[in-house]
């Protein structure tokens, strides 16, 4: 296991390194530069643009650039924000907390719900709940997060006042105490709910199905003609067979921890890492987006990884190597 | 069960549809509302002076974009964030209803616009506790003349005598500010100037707060970005970086007591503007025109305008620049006709455009500067070219622009296919699109094939500004500062002179309007002179101007003291709440 973990890696550097590649040469092509949306009389003049361009080095060959850049990388320094004006390690590390702790109550909201739901559609399908249950995963997968977050604002925050309608916090808090937290997991909630919608809706339905599928095997007929009882046939004999497929999500959803939601967060400004992206890209802030890319690559090649060795965890029948 | 299943189906059909029909509702009952409650629109005061302002409460301030987090004059490059700042500090000088400075924490004297003598008032406090002295501008200005200063302040510094020599490192300091005291300094600009003034960077930064920091590393230090000291009516008590801010009164405000107890600045999606505005979530927001007709259907929010500082036109190429050697170096020919470009701004139906794209928040502007500035020559004095499409077709008739092949569309003199190409940046606004295709459609009607092509807004001004021939006309705003010089924006050596605007006349009255000599201090002699330029401009229509828009503020009915005109909002000590 271990030998295969670390070839693994291993592996990554040169996957890392191609990644930047397009992704650095791809932001260079993008029409503009950090400097293009400074435009602006009352603000400054030609002069300070085309000393800035220098300055950044924008007039150099794209090559030389990325030379520049991935050896800063490799030693650690990742650069500093055109638009910002602060290292890029910081202006992550400011963002990052939010968008794990926004990531992490979502996948919660997500896991309890799928579980719950899956399992009460699998062991009864085809009633009443079971098909409620359905109707409510296909409006979830259904409606876009654009759409349900407007009206999950203007339901839940405007109309009846349930939850705030933006930020992260309530700013009159002391930090640390209590209050300040409960006063996070309150602004945390809705945009949560609408990120974990989707994956709920199809976790939920990946479960039922399996369930069911696993309950016409050969091994639960039998478990039953043993006398187990069916509580523990479901729990035990199932769906320990039917979370395999959850947990190829699971690597997956550790890359969507860090990479942050971009839409949520926009809808209900969540300064989290997502719109961060965002602004960078739409910016040309060339440092934070390349900053984000490796992190968002590495992260996904890890989850992976992970994914990769849970499976043999869950399942003994598949073997690393 | 096949047959349940569907039964369930429908119910939940029926469920979804009574849900959308609730949503419709909503949304016709606040429309029949909005009849009966009147909205002030035009009022400049937002508040009924009811009595005495009352002291005390906390004021919500709403910002429909995220900051970038540089909280200090010297540093900050977009207005969302110079919108902060304003809360918690103030330069030394002010700008009046009419755009003409006025003294605020200093006084200065001049007898022949060169030399300066600035007096500071004294006993005025940095939020720290340190008082302001003379030092704090000084360093300011050294701050933003060093080489390693990453802000695009410089152009505010350079005028001074000897910066350029400090920048370059020849010399430990300004030659041109001389300190007397510590309440009192004489300044020396390089030459005489009319706008030396309005020009100089009058805002001091706290020496003391910023001791120990490199000039390099100032804007990313905390004294920039989270714990930012000012001389204002607030203090900065805590920022939630991108999201919100909290201020508190300033007790030790030099210039009268502070009403409110507090401000909480929020950062909102502009898609929850209303919604937060009718909750009273926040009180106060600056508006998009096209969010502006919701609020004004609101009871409890009024909307008040006042003149912008920005116009928008319709530009045409009519030479390319080389920026090595500052000149036009060769005209682009297919627009040169005098008559073809009148007629092309007598085609446009700005009323008419302006109220279907920004809502009536706006109005036709008929000059290069906005109305409301006091240089702004009055519309009797300039060349008007109203909507009269039957004058634009007798104009292109005589310029020679016939049709001569029946296509419906006209010819070029030379009787070759003449198409109007019109260039307009794009940023995912989709209304953008469609006012660009108005613009067009306006010159069809008069005979003038026309195509509009929509370009990333990144790439656009670099095509613009580089003279890309696949720009031939094209759309653009510009905005006027508080100094009225439009030097930067249209004389023939000027980079951002996109038309590539060549007229030696123009630029001798634009030379003339700043010159000491022939103009004096006379502000009427030189807004003739700018009234003169600005005939000459659209006598010659390098550009067509289109509209200037009104600043637009949401503000809920517990806000009082509130006023606004063309140089910003009064000073938010003075606004207060009715609890």
């Amino acid at each position: 296991m271990l030998k295969y973990t670390l070839r693994r890696i291993l592996g990554m550097i040169p996957m890392l390194f191609l990644v930047s590649i397009v992704v650095f040469f791809l932001a260079k092509a993008m029409p503009g530069d950090s400097l293009s949306g400074e435009i602006d009389p009352t603000n400054t003049n030609p002069e300070y643009i085309a000393e800035m361009r220098e300055k950044l080095g924008y007039n150099d060959p794209v090559y030389v650039q990325y030379y520049r850049w991935v050896t800063d990388f490799m030693s650690g320094d990742f650069g500093k924000s055109t638009r910002y004006k602060m290292p890029v390690a910081e202006l992550i590390g400011e963002k990052l907390p939010n968008t794990i702790f926004l990531a992490l109550t979502s996948l919660l909201i997500t896991y309890v719900l799928a579980f719950a739901m899956g399992m009460y559609s699998g062991r009864k399908p085809y009633t009443v709940g079971d098909n409620l249950i359905a109707g409510f995963n296909y409006a979830g997968i259904a409606i876009p997060s654009f759409v349900a977050g407007v009206f999950a604002v203007y339901f839940f925050a405007f109309k009846l006042n349930w939850f705030p309608f933006a930020g992260s916090v309530d700013i009159e808090i002391d930090k640390g105490t209590i209050d300040y937290w409960m006063s996070r997991i309150h602004h945390v909630m809705l945009p949560a709910f609408v990120l974990g919608m989707f994956s709920t809706a199809s976790y939920t339905q990946f479960l039922r199905n399996d369930l069911i599928e696993n309950s016409r095997k050969d091994f639960v007929r039998t478990a039953l003609a043993k006398g187990t009882p069916l509580g523990k046939i479901y729990n035990v004999h199932i769906l320990r067979n039917s979370i395999i497929p959850l947990v190829t999500f699971l690597g997956f959803d550790i890359a969507a921890l860090v990479g942050g939601a971009i839409i949520t967060e926009k809808i209900f400004t969540y300064p989290g890492i997502g719109l961060l992206f965002l602004d960078s890209v739409n910016n040309r802030d060339y440092p934070t987006v390349m900053a984000i890319t490796m992190m968002l690559s590495a992260m996904v090649l890890i989850g992976n990884l992970i994914a990769d060795i849970l499976y043999g965890i869950v399942d003994p029948r598949i073997r690393l190597g | 069960m096949k047959r349940k299943s569907m039964l369930w189906l429908f119910a939940m059909i029926l469920v979804l549809s009574a849900f959308l029909a609730a949503c419709g509702g909503g949304g016709s009952d606040d429309a029949s509302e909005s009849d009966s409650g009147d909205s002030n629109k035009d009022g400049e005061k937002a508040t009924e002076e009811s009595g005495e302002p009352q002291k005390g409460g906390t004021l919500t301030y709403g910002l429909d974009a995220t900051p970038e987090g540089l909280y200090n004059w010297a540093f900050y490059g977009i207005a969302t964030d110079a919108e902060i700042i304003g809360f918690f500090d103030e330069g030394l000088i002010e700008y009046d209803e009419n755009l003409q400075p006025i003294p605020n924490l200093a006084e200065w004297e001049t007898e022949d616009n060169q030399h300066f003598t600035f007096k500071f008032k004294e006993g005025v406090k940095w939020h720290n506790g340190e008082e302001l002295t003379v030092n704090d501008w000084v360093f300011a200005l050294e701050t933003i003349a060093d080489p390693d200063y990453d802000g695009p302040r410089y152009a505010n510094v350079e005028t001074i005598e000897g910066a350029p020599a400090f920048r370059a490192g020849e010399a430990d300091s300004i030659s041109g500010l001389k300190v007397v005291d510590d309440y009192t300094i004489e300044v020396t600009f390089d030459e005489p100037r009319l706008n030396n003034l309005t020009n100089i960077w009058s805002y001091p930064m706290s020496q003391k707060e910023f001791e120990g920091i490199e000039v390099a590393d100032m804007s990313g230090s905390e004294q920039v970005r989270t714990k930012p000291v000012g001389l204002g009516p607030f203090k900065v008590e805590n920022i939630v970086p991108g999201e919100s801010i909290e201020l508190v009164k300033n007790e030790d405000y030099w210039n009268g007591e502070v009403n409110l107890d507090k401000v909480i600045i929020r950062v909102i999606d502009n898609t929850a503007t209303v919604g937060a505005l009718q909750n009273g979530d926040i009180d106060m927001i600056s508006l998009q025109p096209v969010s502006a007709p919701d609020v004004e259907k609101l009871d409890n929010v009024e909307v008040v305008t006042a003149p912008g500082l920005s116009y928008y036109y319709v530009g045409f190429k009519l030479g390319k620049f080389d920026n090595d050697k500052k000149e036009i170096v060769e005209e682009l020919p297919k627009y040169q006709d005098l008559n073809l470009r009148k007629a092309m701004a007598h085609a446009i139906n700005r009323e008419e455009w302006i109220d279907a794209f920004f809502f009536g928040y706006g109005k036709p502007v008929n000059k290069p500067v906005p109305t409301a500035h006091w240089i702004a020559a009055d519309d009797s004095e300039v060349n008007v070219y109203e909507y009269d499409p039957e004058k634009a077709k007798k104009l292109l008739d005589e310029a020679g622009f016939v049709d001569t092949n029946d296509d419906g569309f006209r010819e070029d003199p030379n009787g070759e296919e003449f198409v109007v190409k019109f260039s307009h940046y794009s940023t995912g606004n989709p209304t953008f699109e469609s006012r660009s295709q108005a613009i067009a459609q306006y010159w069809e009607e008069v005979g003038l094939k026309s195509e509009v092509e929509m370009v990333e807004v990144n790439l656009y001004y670099d095509m613009v500004e580089k003279d890309d021939p696949s720009i031939e006309t094209f759309f653009g705003g510009w905005g006027t500062g508080t100094d009225p010089d439009p030097s930067a924006l249209w004389k023939a050596d000027q980079l951002w002179n996109y038309p590539r605007y060549n007229n030696p006349d123009a630029d001798a009255l634009l030379e003339k309007a700043l010159n000491v000599e022939e103009v004096g201090d006379d502000q009427d002699k030189r807004a003739q002179v700018y009234a003169e330029w600005q005939k000459t401009v659209t006598e010659d229509v390098p550009m067509i101007f289109i509209a200037e828009l009104d600043e637009i503020m949401g503000v809920g009915e517990k806000v009082g003291g509130f006023s606004m005109d063309v140089s910003g909002y009064n000073n938010p000590a003075e606004w207060y709440l009715n609890q």
